[in-house]
């Protein structure tokens, strides 16, 4: 019998071939070479395996896996076809069982470098740090002098808070090397900076800052330097050296709060709940701090926060008469925090209503000589608008802005603002329209152009909104929403979601807000060609912030309202009787007479059809070109509208709120109507008592309880 | 109250998100992570009292080895709220220190849509950019850019 296994010199050396063609990323040239070696050789398990790699990178996913673990199966004792499983595992994110793959092919070979490396890549994807920590081990015995090992070796006891192993391994490693490797000033720089976190981590604050003063010549990102000295000294209780690292800072960056918060803090002032005595010294370092640098923007605000009474009244109205002259936009916001004290609330208002009517008569401010120009008057007016917006007065807001428009009928900001009153209001359409309006004055803006979109959206407007939000999208993109969907934009697809489900059309809404939750899974995926990457680049302390912030990438607020309003929607669909696809067409259409009727449902069909064409021309084009793209296979999200179980598909969108968001009561309320449904009391109970802890005088709560108790008699 | 700081990896989403309000150049997620891991020093936010970002500047180095070192804006916005403040130039200020400070860059270059007649006179005016070569057809939609330039001191940035 012939080995199935055992290829000629023609087929060995193609074999080959085909092996670079993959690390080239060449897989249609690659699969040919696979497909010519396999004429020959058809049970050939390597290179079974192989062609189900070429196949899977090519998009071909089912054969691609079938001719892999055809592949195993005829030659299982081989190191390739493992590693090949573990690859196209990988390739579909899912790395668990990569890793086990990866296992197997180093029980065959164990100290294949390449595997070795891709499995500490996994590792570290999986924050299996332990493992990690061995198999970078393993890479440095086998690599001695390879430096990126050493490092990855280091880094590894750093992820498992082992400093002091971490800084040996690194000083090892350099006291080794028999030639200094050449390195950027900046690697240089990156690495001192990584140890120096390093030693500050693991406690040694002395030795920390040792080091700081030993290198500092040679740290070249001298922020970072500073901002590591004043931390480290601060943690030592040093105030005075700190406080004057803070003002070196500052001085780089007169707008940096955290700087000016620092300065304050080493001087033991209280910021939480000053004393008149801080109060003093915090005015006092302000106005020194302003007399050295005029044009900050956080000095001129911070005595507002803290200043009472006369004094505050003093400052407030210089601050205003400033901004009012300059014409900032954001001048109401910059007070929206002040503004929530009712004292200095009036007195805001008392004195902007004071300049508006100075100005309406002299012109000119009282006291002052020289005359305004009318854009001050103006933006008075709009002031005033937000103000009175904002205390949710339309009339009086309604008054100011259509004074405003008056004065000056071609300020986008003035619309922009009048739309807003109106959608405060309960306005929708007229919002929309006003916005509309706004956008009309800028048609290069691409923010007003945003505003109106959400503004359509908002009033269901649709398909108007997306020809809108066209606009400014890549022409060559199958559709707007596609490119806005390639670019991951969730806040319009939020929006869209929610206009769909307001207008019944609950499967689009559902598809739109999985596709949120897919974007968040997909910038979690995108951590992993960084892992090699910023090792290589030296990029330690930035890795380190990337590996944690993806840890807890969804418990931003744009995952969680997308995650909130699904599980609603599953909730509320769970609790209505199921629908056929006709009743859901009718009642599409419900609210149209039956000539409108006849006129949408043809509208629809036509849309349909066209749809329908697209996707086949999509299908011919993706044979044509054999790209990794996939079609839609639920363009309208009609699949996920027919899943079996509503509150089942909640369940893991629970499970990342209960994680991400566990201070939030949403996450236990819809955590405890869930687990309810799902007869999981004990998980039910823990919610609700959760949710009673953040707020015990919340109604949802209370209808919690009520649903638990007559569950569970 | 408007904080002026450098980005970290936690700002990114909301970088994207200004982006996306603002300007018809976009990019995913992995391209601003792509810029913060490798030039972290380069990229700054603004952000109002209630942490939401109201201006970014997006930077890094450019890897031409043809040229002496030199930094590149790829993305710089403010919101239109938050305009009139000088913002975009105290993010690009603060950008610039550090490109000449940490990377040795000699000048700064971007790029800007011929019919964008304000980002022009801001970068020409405020931040004193030159205009240093027309690139047709530079943006996907077929119109050409201005190619800009700033001499840079290095170890220090007017700010």
């Amino acid at each position: 019998m012939t080995d199935i296994n055992k290829l000629q010199a023609k087929e060995s050396s193609l074999f080959r071939s085909a092996l670079r063609f993959y690390e080239l990323k060449q897989y249609k040239k690659g699969l040919k070479t696979a497909e010519q070696i396999l004429k020959k050789n058809p049970e050939h398990g390597e290179t079974l395996a192989l062609k189900g790699l070429f196949l899977c990178n090519l998009g071909r996913k089912e054969e691609g896996y079938a001719e892999v673990k055809r592949g195993i199966k005829n030659n299982i004792r081989s190191y390739i076809c493992w590693h090949v499983f573990g690859l196209i595992h990988r390739l579909d994110k899912n790395y668990e069982e990569a890793i086990k793959c990866y296992t197997m092919a180093l029980r065959i070979d164990k100290d294949n470098i390449q595997i070795v490396r891709d499995l500490a890549n996994l590792q570290i994807q999986m924050r299996n740090y332990e493992g990690l920590n061995e198999t970078e081990y393993q890479l440095v015995n086998l690599r001695p002098n390879n430096k990126q090992f050493w490092i990855g070796l280091a880094f590894s006891y750093f992820l498992l808070k082992r400093y002091d192993s971490a800084l040996k391994v690194l000083e090892a490693f350099e006291s080794s090397l028999k030639e200094k490797p050449t390195e950027s000033k900046y690697e240089v720089s990156e690495m001192l900076l990584f140890k120096n976190l390093i030693t500050e981590e693991s406690g040694d604050l002395e030795g920390a800052l040792k080091h700081l003063e030993e290198f500092e010549d040679k740290i070249v990102d001298k922020k970072s330097l500073l901002e590591a000295r004043a931390r480290i000294l601060v943690n030592l209780n040093r105030k005075d050296e700190a406080e004057k690292i803070y003002k070196q800072l500052f001085d780089r960056n007169s707008n940096c709060d955290s700087y000016l918060q620092n300065i304050f803090k080493c001087n033991n002032i209280n910021l939480e709940s000053p004393s008149d005595d801080d109060v003093k010294k915090i005015i006092e370092i302000n106005s020194e701090l302003l007399e050295k640098y005029p044009k900050s923007l956080i000095l001129k605000r911070t005595p507002l926060i803290y200043l009472k009474g006369e004094e505050f009244n003093k400052e407030i109205k210089e601050y205003l008469k400033i901004y009012f002259i300059k014409c900032v936009p954001s001048l109401f916001n910059s007070l929206k925090d002040i503004y929530v004290n009712p004292e200095k609330a009036k007195v805001i208002e008392s004195t902007a209503l004071e300049y508006y009517d100075q100005l309406e008569k002299n012109g000119k401010f009282d006291g002052d000589e020289q005359k305004q120009y009318p854009t001050t008057k103006l933006w008075i007016l709009i002031f005033l608008s937000k103000l009175y917006d904002n205390k949710r007065n339309s009339t009086k807001a309604l008054e100011y802005i259509n004074k405003a428009i008056e004065h000056t009928p071609t300020l986008v900001e003035s619309y922009m603002l009048k739309a807003r009153i109106y959608k405060h209001a309960g306005d929708l359409e007229t919002a929309m329209n006003i916005m509309n309006e706004a956008r009309e004055l800028d048609l290069q803006d691409r923010f007003v152009n945003s505003k109106c979109v959400k503004y359509m959206l908002r009033n269901g407007n649709i398909d108007e909104a997306e020809k809108t939000a066209g606009l400014f999208t890549k022409v060559d993109s199958p559709s707007p929403l596609a490119d806005l969907t390639e670019m991951q934009c969730t806040w319009y697809e939020f929006e869209k979601a929610m206009a769909y489900k307001n207008k019944g059309d609950n499967g689009l809404a559902l598809k739109l807000l999985h596709q949120i939750n897919k974007h968040f899974n997909d910038i979690y995926d995108d951590q992993f060609d960084f892992h090699v990457y910023c090792l290589r680049k030296s990029s330690f302390r930035a890795y380190i912030d990337l590996l944690q912030y993806e840890d807890k990438i969804k418990s931003h607020p744009y995952f969680f309202r997308a995650a909130v309003a699904l599980v609603k929607l599953y909730l509320k669909l769970n609790s209505q009787p199921r629908k056929t696809k006709e009743e859901l067409e009718m009642e599409k259409y419900a609210n149209l007479s039956p000539s409108e009727r006849k006129k949408a449902l043809r509208k629809a069909r036509k849309a349909q059809l066209k749809n329908a064409q697209t996707q086949v021309e999509q299908t011919q084009k993706k044979e044509d070109n054999t790209t990794n793209k996939k079609t839609d296979d639920d363009p309208n999200g009609e699949k996920l509208l027919n899943a079996k179980d509503y509150v089942e598909e909640c369940v893991p969108f629970i499970k990342s709120l209960l994680e991400f968001a566990p201070n939030k009561i949403e996450s236990h309320i819809l955590a405890s109507q869930v687990y309810i449904l799902k007869k999981k009391y004990l998980l039910a109970l823990k919610s609700l008592k959760k949710s009673l802890a953040i707020d015990k005088n919340n109604g949802e709560v209370h209808k919690n309880i009520v649903q638990f108790v007559k569950n569970c008699k | 109250m408007i904080n002026i700081r450098q980005a970290t990896v936690e700002d990114l989403l909301q970088m994207q998100n200004c982006n996306l309000w603002n300007l018809p150049e976009n990019y995913q997620m992995k391209y601003y992570i792509y810029h913060e891991v490798t030039w972290p020093q380069l990229s700054f936010v603004a952000e109002d009292h209630e942490g939401r970002i109201v201006g970014y500047v997006l930077a890094k180095m450019e890897e031409d080895q043809s040229e002496p070192p030199h930094g590149h804006i790829t993305s710089l916005s403010v919101l239109r709220s938050y305009r009139r403040l000088g913002l975009a130039s105290r993010l690009m200020a603060q950008s610039q220190k550090a490109m000449a400070e940490v990377f040795d860059a000699q000048f700064v270059s971007l790029h800007v849509r011929k019919s964008n007649r304000a980002a022009l006179h801001l970068y020409k005016e405020t931040m004193k950019f030159d205009v240093k070569d027309i690139e047709k057809k530079y943006y996907a939609d077929g119109e050409d850019a201005y190619a800009m330039r700033k001499d840079l001191i290095p170890g220090s940035a007017n700010n």
